[in-house]
């Protein structure tokens, strides 16, 4: 079936192929046969050639002349003889002798080979011949050389009838080789005549043959150009093919990533539920039925995840999002996941980070612990007893770069040759009783591998039979350099462990029922206040109306989703209203998600299911530590608990200001400085909301000039990390920078009210 | 007087003694007999003899031609022309070109295998081309061109 459908397209080259065999032979034919009639030619042309020859030599004309003069000095020697018996005019001998000898001679030439020829056969040659011959030798006797007898009349009377009896055949001779000649013109006409014709045929034959070859080349050229069209068209028609498939796997890319959305939806709440059902007081028999629920549900998710990545992966859609990563923070957190599962299994768990390693590397977090945890699960479940042991070093790659090693070694059943070369192909699960009991979707080998490789790393592994196997995962090292001292401290003294920000007003935008009740439960379970809005409308109208701490936004939402309320929150006219943190609640993995959500002017993200954890990480994030700290605690100079705060002013700076201008003038200065600040801040805060980088950078490359001159160093700092940050800093943390400079602004102005920098004594502008 | 008659060639052609044998007339800057040149047997014999043989349409066999070239006795009575034509004694006449007796080695011939010859073996005269020397001479031009019997030559 395969050949048949190849050989379709391709059909009529095997028409001509078959003619090709035998093209050779047909035109070596031709060109044998144009040989053949070229000689031909040539013969005939030879063949004249040697007639005209032939016919130059044999001079038959003048033979002809020759036979006729017989004839002619024949009448003039008679009328000699009969002159010279005229009795009354006196004998001329002379004149006779000559006239008989002329016409002798002319008889001697009738004897010639060329004669002969000519007359060969004739009748009327032979006889006069004779007969002449038999009156020369009479009239020798009278008229010869030796001259015996004299001449006279009487003489030449006895000669003359024999003489008379010469005219009938001599004339007879000379109509018979007229006759004779115009014979042999005939014959050289007609042979000339058909040597044209033969002529003819062979030109009629050859351009014949010319033809012939010239319909052949054409046909060559006709047979060419068929197989060229037929090449394009089967190009065309490839391309079409291609195209085809290509927005057949982009249709279905695209339908993957919407059904994964619609698919966790409804899992979000599943999970959710099932976590809050944990807490409602279950008997032990409910409790352990739950847990199964709670494994199936998450083994679901899993095979969903990694369906999403497998899709993502193989289109070429998945992109890393990079960002600084604190490494044992991450060995930290992937050790507390993976612990209970080894414990379970009475399997040692070992971390061991090499001391030489830098403390921040660019990563993408997410992706890193996947592929951690895919390698420690896979340790932990193909192992029954021993150490499962993840080792960090710094290695030099192959190309020279230096990169980050995971290495993660079990003492487990290991796998042989076989089962190493199927390992990191999809659905190949090297126990296959071992991965049914323990679930898996035999995507996450592959998954990892491509993920790591995505990164410009790789996966690789080795084992041995009945002792164990190692998994190695190497990725680029990016070191970060450490945090610059202007970062601000989100929470000065803020606690490290428990407890979260005082009681927060949380508005919870979120079109799903299920997901409400859930975000309810959990955000009063942390002692906030939730509020919801069930649409993108009614959340930018709530916050028309009312104060809230921070927004979760939900993004997909009916009438108004939630980039577009987003950007309506933005535009408010009450100052405080627009610049809420808002934090995206998205479901979907998308970078360019992100993206929207970072240019609408949301502060951060976090990902559906929310996680109780992570929700409160990021509130403490954003709001310091426990209840307590106020804004007026906040306000006092900074303590030197926090050494990298600076001061907020720099009597230094301010003393050689004073020197330079009257203290009226400085006092001027430093009050349109602090009037103008709002309104700075105001801008640095547009700038933001519409992702003008370069405005953000310039008001406050101007904000960090007139702070530093007025020796306003807090402020100056700030400025000066805004500046810097403008472009590379998340825009979360960009408003934050914006929200400090602001508090720093009126910590500065109390300052130098405190101090009496800002007293107006005599003000002459 | 046989032995003058060399000297006399160089100045002016004596008259015939002998039987006249050709008449050359015409453009003839040195006539001996009113304006016209006439020689006999025994003049033609003075000039430069030469020889050669060859084969001609007319004898079977080649044979050896011997006579005074005909540019030699055309100078002796300083005959000057384009076209000399040459008429026999049966009244054949042929014109030739003043060239050909320049250019080629054209034969007065006088002997036929050194022997006189008489009338009936074409003589007394024979103008005779090197055929065999020159392989352009045998065509029907020359052939034509090769008067015997010769009797007269008029000089145009």
């Amino acid at each position: 079936m395969a050949t048949e459908a190849h050989r379709g397209p391709l059909a009529p080259t095997g028409g001509p192929r078959v003619e090709r065999s035998w093209r050779p032979t047909l035109l070596g034919l031709l060109g044998g046969v144009l040989v053949l009639v070229l000689a031909a030619a040539a013969l005939v042309q030879v063949r004249q050639f040697a007639l005209l020859k032939h016919s130059v030599a044999s001079q038959d004309d003048y033979v002809a002349l020759g036979i006729y003069q017989v004839e002619v000095e024949y009448y003039r020697l008679r009328e000699s003889f009969l002159r010279a018996q005229k009795p009354a005019v006196p004998l001329d001998r002379e004149a006779l002798q000559l006239r008989y000898d002329i016409w002798v001679s002319r008889i001697g030439l009738l004897r010639n080979e060329r004669t002969a020829r000519l007359m060969v056969g004739d009748a009327d040659y032979e006889g006069p011949l004779h007969m002449i011959d038999a009156f020369i030798a009479r009239a020798d006797e009278v008229l010869g050389t030796s001259r015996p007898k004299p001449v006279d009349a009487a003489a030449l009377a006895a000669l003359q009838p024999q003489l008379d009896a010469l005219a009938r055949p001599i004339h007879s001779l000379s109509l018979s080789a007229a006759h004779r000649v115009s014979e042999q013109i005939a014959e050289r006409n007609q042979a000339v005549r058909q040597h044209n014709q033969v002529g003819l045929l062979l030109t009629g034959f050859l351009l014949l043959l010319v033809l012939a070859i010239g319909a052949l080349a054409l046909r060559q050229m006709r047979l060419l150009r068929e197989r060229q069209q037929t090449l394009v068209d089967l190009t065309a028609h490839l391309r079409e093919a291609r195209q085809q498939a290509e927005a057949a796997s982009e249709a279905k890319s695209v339908f993957l990533a919407n059904m994964s959305h619609e698919i966790r939806t409804p899992f979000h709440g599943l999970l959710g539920m099932l976590s809050l059902l944990r807490d409602t007081g279950l008997n032990a028999r409910q409790v352990d039925y739950l847990r199964t629920a709670t494994e199936s549900a998450d083994h679901l998710l899993t095979i969903l995840n990694d369906v999403l990545d497998m899709s993502l992966l193989e289109s070429g859609r998945l992109t890393l999002s990079e960002e600084p990563v604190d490494l044992r923070e991450l060995l930290r957190e992937v050790e507390s996941l993976m612990r209970p599962q080894a414990q379970t299994k009475s399997l040692a768990l070992h971390l061991d980070a090499d001391p030489g390693l830098p403390e921040k590397v660019r990563a993408d977090r997410t992706r890193v612990k996947q592929i951690l945890f895919n390698l420690l699960s896979n340790a932990v479940k193909f192992s029954d007893r021993g150490v499962v042991v993840l080792e960090l070093r710094r290695v030099t790659g192959d190309g020279g770069g230096a990169q980050l090693e995971f290495v993660v070694t079990d003492t487990g059943i290991g796998m042989d040759q076989a089962t190493l070369a199927r390992l990191f192909k999809r659905f190949s699960q090297g126990d296959e009783s071992r991965s049914r009991r323990h679930g898996g979707t035999g995507l996450g080998l592959e998954i990892s591998r491509s993920l790591a490789r995505l990164m410009g790393g790789d996966v690789t592994a080795t084992s041995v039979p009945g002792e164990g196997s190692s998994f190695s995962f190497r990725m680029p090292l990016h070191e970060v350099a450490p945090a610059k001292p202007a970062a601000p401290q989100t929470a000065p003294g803020a606690p490290t462990g428990t407890g979260g920000p005082g009681p927060l007003r949380v508005l919870v935008a979120e079109d799903h029922p299920v997901n409400r009740q859930y975000m309810e439960a959990l955000l009063q379970g942390m002692g906030h206040e939730p509020f919801f809005a069930g649409n993108g409308v009614e959340a930018v109208q709530a916050l028309r109306e009312r104060r809230f701490d921070v927004v979760l936004m939900d993004l997909h939402m009916p009438l108004l989703d939630g980039v577009g309320a987003t950007l309506s929150i933005r535009a408010l006219p009450d100052g405080a209203a627009a610049t809420v943190p808002i934090i995206a609640l998205t479901a979907d993995a998308f970078a360019q998600t992100r993206e929207r959500c970072l240019m609408a002017g949301m502060n951060d993200f976090l990902a559906k299911p929310v996680s109780p954890e992570r929700l409160s990480a990021m509130l403490r994030r954003l709001f310091g530590g426990p209840a307590g700290e106020t804004e007026a605690t906040r306000s006092l100079p900074s303590s030197p608990t926090t050494d990298l705060a600076p001061p907020l002013l720099d009597h230094d700076t301010i003393e050689t200001a004073q020197r330079a201008m009257p203290r009226e003038r400085l006092a001027y200065l430093l009050r349109s400085f602090f009037e103008q600040g709002p309104d700075l801040v105001r801008r640095l805060r547009v700038a933001l909301r519409d992702g003008q980088a370069l405005d953000l950078r310039v008001n406050a490359h101007a904000a960090h000039g007139a702070a530093l001159n007025f020796g306003l160093t807090a402020l100056a700092h700030t400025a000066q990390a805004l500046h810097e940050g403008a472009t590379h800093v998340p825009a979360h943390e960009v408003a934050r920078l914006i929200e400090r400079y602001e508090q720093l602004l009126q910590r500065s102005r109390a300052a130098c009210e405190a101090e009496g920098l800002l007293d107006a004594r005599t003000v002459t502008e | 007087m046989l032995c003058l008659l060399p000297w006399g060639m160089a100045h002016g052609l004596q008259p015939p003694s002998g039987r006249v044998v050709l008449t050359i007339s015409g453009r003839v800057g040195k006539p001996n007999v009113a304006d016209a040149a006439q020689f006999d047997m025994a003049m033609l014999e003075q000039l430069p003899q030469h020889s050669f043989s060859t084969s001609t349409p007319w004898y079977s066999e080649p044979r050896k031609f011997t006579g005074p070239l005909l540019r030699d006795v055309l100078a002796a009575c300083g005959a000057q022309g384009s076209t000399l034509r040459a008429i026999a004694l049966n009244d054949y006449q042929v014109d030739l070109p003043f060239d050909d007796a320049q250019r080629f080695d054209v034969l007065l011939a006088r002997l036929l295998d050194d022997r006189p010859m008489s009338v009936r073996d074409k003589g007394p005269l024979f103008i005779i081309y090197p055929f065999d020397t020159r392989p352009a001479l045998r065509s029907t031009t020359y052939y034509g061109r090769s008067a015997w019997q010769l009797k007269r030559i008029e000089v145009r």
